[in-house]
């Protein structure tokens, strides 16, 4: 049951701190969902750090399976890579999503040897 | 929906059910091979879920813009995660279990990409059938 609470709130945080990120996509000047992608990017990093750092089990529900992957999101990035492709920005699309899986993956191994 | 206290609410509810959905999944999807079906099953669902909820449910429902920031931003936002895809990735590779390693990246990659696709044109085929069925209704 603690575990459940864990997860969630540190979820709440992660995907209140993304919608808060997200609405100033709309202020940037660039036609890309740079917002999203750097938001998985930095999610993937600091989890990547949570893994070689913290080794309680509730410490990592909370900010691991929690918090990050609260802030990180999977379904808006293949939403958004669906909207590129259907909009025959096929250029955009696969520069997001190449940038997303390579620096996504690195990201999380940056974060585990700092 | 300019306050703060009200979006952290709504998004307090959406990413609880969300995150807590993909927890259960991890635990009932746990393989004694470490493939990480937990992940993947809330992933896919997701991607294919959300463009039928914007694209489809949204307008055939009138949900308002409260009732989709919190199933879309929240319980589906929470629900997939890209930061635990990476981590599940790396823990393959330095497990050394290439074949796992090769079948959850080639799965999550192009599957959520295609269900996705799928997901809009789930939406658009929904939208259409519920059209032909109004106009067939007048005409009777």
């Amino acid at each position: 049951m603690t575990n459940f609470l864990l997860v969630g709130f540190g979820a709440t945080v992660g995907a209140f701190l993304r919608n808060e990120l997200t609405l100033q996509q709309s202020r940037i000047k660039l036609d890309f969902p740079i917002v999203t992608l750097l938001i998985n990017i930095f999610g993937a990093i600091f989890l990547g750090i949570l893994t070689a750092q913290i080794h309680n089990g509730a410490i990592l529900l909370l900010l691991g399976t929690g918090f990050c992957g609260g802030f990180t999101t999977y379904g808006t990035f293949n939403m958004e890579l669906s909207q590129l492709w259907f909009q025959h920005r096929l250029g955009r699309c696969f520069l997001y999503f190449i940038l997303t899986y390579i620096f996504g993956i690195l990201g999380f191994v940056v974060g585990i040897h700092i | 929906m300019r306050k703060r206290g009200e979006v952290f609410l709504l998004l307090f509810i959406g990413a609880f059910i969300g995150s807590d959905l993909r927890y259960l999944e991890s635990l009932i999807f746990k393989t004694s091979n470490g493939f990480p079906l937990g992940t993947l099953v809330a992933n896919l669902s997701g991607a294919l879920i959300l463009p039928f909820l914007i694209h489809y449910l949204q307008d055939r429902y009138n949900l308002s813009t409260r009732v989709i920031l919190t199933l879309s931003t929240g319980v589906l936002g929470s629900y997939t995660t890209f930061s635990t895809f990476t981590a599940d990735t790396y823990r393959l590779y330095n497990a050394g279990q290439w074949w796992l390693l090769i079948i959850y990246l080639t799965i999550t990659i192009v599957g959520g990409f295609l269900l996705a696709l799928l997901g809009n044109y789930w939406a658009a085929t929904q939208a259409f059938y519920d059209y032909a069925k109004r106009k067939r209704g007048r005409h009777r």
